[in-house]
């Protein structure tokens, strides 16, 4: 991300008369001065702020006596305030989506200097959302300027990428050439069939039947090798196109496999799937279609404008006169009807939004009588999306023809000039027959070619966006030469800061030891940092400072299967796969008796709701099989745990979401599971957590406590707050606690 | 004054149940009074029942309903102590208009900076070109180039027949009245209308 920006002459003439001494540390632009976009700068000294624009210094905010720096995000816009000697200023104001990120960092650093004058500058390794050279935004949630690529590298990856399949890929290009050559061959003989033997002038008619005949078969042969041509084609594109495809999906999904989760989160679910489904569809499409396509229309269009310039160049003239008019046309019309019919879809997915709203809400609609009210809403926005059709078909249906006509306005000329020539007698009729059909071959393309650049530009994008993941490189990557390590269950977290967005720290000097076999319990405020630190101990994530370290390794030195394999992990809400229960349970250990199965639900109480079902542990679950309640999905996650037999096992919330009834049983069954293991467990309702040895209490990114239940409430700080408050609402009965406090 | 003992009570045992939220209350002319702050922001004086004068160095106001009733319901709240969010709200205002015109200017001025707004004069050219639709206008703010990620969800017009169109930037236009633009301008937006 820039955070020095160069600054206009005028600007830095200025800053360097007010600033003399200082080193200047960043210099970003601000947006938005009283009611007007500005092109202003905002420039960081290690003693001061100066605010820039057109040559004239602002404002000057020096970091000494100055505090409470922060942003707000405002509506249309984000401030950036101070305080400086207990008065609050507005420093600037800027447009969000461009520089929200790069400000984010200047208050980190503006913080940081208000404390230590002499400090070095802090970065962040976030990604523009705007390209450098153009100031166009990426392609959504990528970096890639569509403006700026280079469109060469993109074909040449995709060239390398058909390895393999070249041969079979080249085909349509021999078909091409074929099906150019021949689509001229024929109006040639047909000219020559004309000429030679229908023309009823010339009484010609009568003799050489043979040749005739010959004319005949040729043609006939002619299409019929055509045909089978045709059919070779098609079946090879499609078996090229299906391989193409099926190998670019394979290859996309084993990187996104083996990306980061950090790189994963980033993007939605919904782009990653685009990016296997739809992008690799267009990259075939453009391969095994397009291409060949563009080819041979480019081809007979070349070939066509020879020919007919050889035969009778005042002709050709008159077939391309009225061309750029008819592509402008084309254009015009096609780029009018797709922006109706865009309004159309979008009014029609109104109307199947608000159904599917009500549908989904019913019971509220019901409830509150609204039913009239929403056959009203409804009754209006499908009629405004009925009348919008209608009036694209009105259009299209008026328009179409009066454009077609406009397309095949050089044909007319052709009959016209070709009469007349004919009537004449300067040309036979079976050369004004050819090159009617050679007209036709440039007229054909001509509505397509309209289409390429649009079709180009969006196989461009898809491959771009395949190929950002296909060269990402995975930032939890394992070191040169991993250690495969037996994990004993020591954990020590070493002084370690982390956060999602490196300027905005999530933990911060965060160091807990951990020994062999105990259990525990992590408790804080949501947004406090339990899930991170638990994210980090997975390393899912890899810290910024500091380490962790597993029996005296740090986990970055020990490879990912091995720490993976030796840790189980319960969350809170527990993702079945679509298969058998048996299948989920033994997830994490496909090689898993069946008796290891049925000792593991045992172990986790699942056993017997299992029985319970039809089909016991052949039954089917997940997006489309039987559906589980909350309890029994989490004790399904249990066994899944327990069968995997880690030395490490944490539990994000295991129980959260279950009745005490439930809750009862699935704390048995992590009874049994906690043994000998060394046992992290987050929880919001603290009776989860009686069995914990110790007790791990976070407040916004720091350590606040560590210690036994009886040592923290002693203390009487955040956990003593926190038994009290959920004593009061009944979640922990008194007797319980005291009896805890007693035995401890 | 029961409840401030009951809260101390709490706060000496060191359990602090009540998470400290002040009450909000209607605020007028009579119990609260406006200012400039040094720095250009607002300063707030609000007088209790009893006559004590509480002080707050700067003030944030926010609309209720910035779209529909933009000078009613406004939200008068403290600076929060924790960064990227709002303090508590000291009260309401009912009608902007309740206050006289100087505290008026001052809100107006506030306002119109956390609901930046411009209104766009002129579309010079829209093209949708790689999935985003790009959008030369003159607005009351200045000439200024756009860029909207799906038109037809991001240009919305109200029941008013204003329209506002948010870019990918978060960036907010208006169009007061379609209509009354030029021909031309009219012309571009009209399709996503």
């Amino acid at each position: 991300m820039k955070l020095m920006y160069d600054l206009p002459e005028a600007d830095a003439r200025t800053l360097a008369d007010v600033s003399k001494g200082e080193g200047l540390m960043y210099c970003v632009p601000y947006n938005i001065e009283g009611e007007r976009f500005v092109k202003g700068f905002l420039a960081v000294t290690n003693r001061a702020l100066y605010k820039l624009l057109d040559g004239e210094l602002l404002l000057r905010v020096p970091f000494a006596g100055s505090d409470d720096f922060r942003i707000e995000v405002m509506y249309g816009s984000c401030g950036f305030y101070v305080r400086t000697e207990g008065v609050s200023r507005l420093i600037c104001r800027f447009i969000s989506g461009r520089n929200l990120a790069r400000y984010s960092v200047i208050l980190r650093a503006c913080e940081i200097l208000c404390e230590q004058p002499d400090s070095e500058p802090i970065t962040n390794s976030l990604p523009e959302r705007f390209c450098p050279k153009c100031g166009r935004p990426y392609v959504n949630n990528t970096t890639i300027c569509p403006y700026c690529m280079d469109k060469w590298e993109v074909y040449k990856k995709m060239f390398a990428m058909t390895k393999g399949l070249r041969l079979m890929m080249c085909f349509p290009f021999i078909v091409a050439i074929f099906s150019v050559i021949f689509s001229f061959v024929v109006p040639w003989i047909e000219a020559k069939a004309v000429n030679g033997y229908l023309e009823p002038l010339t009484g010609t008619a009568s003799g050489d039947r043979a040749g005739f005949l010959l004319i005949v078969v040729a043609i006939v042969s002619i299409d019929l090798f055509q045909r089978a041509l045709s059919v070779l084609q098609s079946r090879f594109s499609s078996l090229s196109g299906n391989r193409f495809i099926q190998m670019l999906e394979n290859l996309l999904y084993e990187k996104l496999e083996s990306l980061s989760l950090s790189s994963l989160q980033r993007r939605s679910t919904g782009d990653l799937m685009s990016r296997v489904n739809t992008d690799t569809g267009v990259m075939q499409d453009f391969v095994t279609n397009q291409l060949p396509n563009i080819f041979v229309q480019g081809v007979s269009f070349l070939v066509a404008l020879i020919v007919m310039l050889t035969i009778n160049p005042l002709m050709c003239l008159f077939i391309f006169v009225p061309v750029p008019f008819s592509v402008f046309l084309v254009k015009k019309f096609w780029s009018t009807m797709n922006l109706k019919n865009r309004r159309g879809w979008n009014l029609e997915n109104k109307v199947n939004r608000q159904l599917q709203d009500t549908f989904s809400g019913i019971r509220v609609v019901k409830c509150y009588g609204q039913e009239k009210n929403e056959v009203e809403r409804f009754r209006q926005t499908s009629m405004k999306s009925a009348k919008q059709t209608e009036r694209n078909e009105m259009l299209f249906d008026t328009f179409f023809p009066i454009v077609s006509f406009a397309i095949r306005l050089g044909s007319y000329l052709i009959l016209f000039y070709g009469n007349m020539l004919l009537f004449r007698g300067a040309m036979a009729l079976g050369t004004l027959h050819q090159i009617n059909a050679y007209a036709n071959i440039v007229y054909s393309p001509l509505v397509w070619m309209t289409s390429v650049p649009r079709n180009v530009s969006r196989f461009l994008t898809s491959a771009s966006k395949v190929f950002e993941i296909m060269e990402e490189t995975p930032e939890v990557g394992d070191i040169g030469l991993p250690i495969d390590i037996k994990i004993e269950g020591e954990i020590k977290v070493k002084n370690i800061t982390f956060g999602y967005e490196s300027y905005d720290p999530v933990l911060t000097n965060v160091s807990v030891d951990i020994h062999p076999g105990e259990m525990i319990g992590i408790v804080g405020h949501s947004g406090s940092g339990k899930t991170t630190l638990i994210n980090l101990i997975m390393r899912l994530y890899d810290v910024n400072n500091g380490a962790i370290e597993i029996d005296g390794v740090n986990i970055r030195d020990i490879s990912q299967a091995a720490l993976r394999s030796q840790m189980g992990v319960v969350l809170q809400e527990t993702f079945l796969f679509a298969g058998t229960i048996r299948e989920n349970i033994a997830y994490a250990c496909p090689g898993a008796s069946d008796e290891d199965i049925v000792n593991a639900a045992k172990t986790a109480n699942a056993h017997d709701f299992i029985m319970d079902l039809p089909q016991g542990y052949d039954t089917v679950v997940g997006a489309n099989g039987y559906s589980l309640s909350g309890g029994e999905r989490q004790r399904i996650a249990i066994a899944r745990a327990i069968i995997h037999n880690p030395k490490i096992l944490i539990l994000d919330e295991a129980t959260a979401a279950l009745d005490t009834e439930t809750e009862k049983l699935i704390q048995d069954a992590l009874q049994k599971l906690v043994r000998n293991r060394t046992t992290l467990a987050i929880a919001h309702r603290l009776s989860t957590l009686r069995n914990a040895d110790k007790l791990l209490v976070l407040d916004h990114g720091r350590v606040a406590e560590f210690g036994t239940h009886a040592e923290l409430l002693e203390n009487k700080g955040i956990y003593y707050k926190l038994v009290m408050a959920q004593q009061k609402m009944g979640a922990m009965p008194k007797a319980d606690k005291e009896k805890k406090v007693a035995t401890a | 004054m029961n409840e401030k003992e009951k809260k101390d009570e709490l706060l000496d045992d060191g359990i602090n149940l009540d998470d400290g939220k002040r009450t909000s209350i209607r605020l007028t002319p009579e119990n609260a009074s406006f200012f400039r702050s040094e720095g250009g922001l607002i300063s707030m004086e609000l007088r209790g029942e009893s006559g004590e004068v509480e002080r707050f160095e700067r003030v944030a106001v926010f609309r209720s309903f910035p779209i529909t009733a933009p000078d009613e319901f406004l939200s008068v709240r403290e600076i929060s102590v924790i960064k990227n969010e709002h303090g508590d709200e000291i009260g309401m205002i009912r009608h902007a208009s309740d206050f006289d015109e100087e505290t008026q200017r001052l809100f107006a001025e506030e306002l119109d900076r956390r609901y930046f707004t411009p209104e766009i004069l002129k579309i010079g050219s829209v093209k949708e070109k790689f999935g985003y639709s790009y959008w030369d206008c003159e607005t009351t703010a200045g000439h200024i180039v756009f860029v909207i990620n799906n038109p037809f969800s991001n240009i919305r017009a109200m029941t008013d027949g204003k329209v506002y169109i948010n870019d990918i930037d978060g960036n907010c236009f208006t169009v007061s009245d379609p209509k009354k633009l030029d021909s031309a301008s009219y012309r571009k937006i009209e399709i996503y209308l």
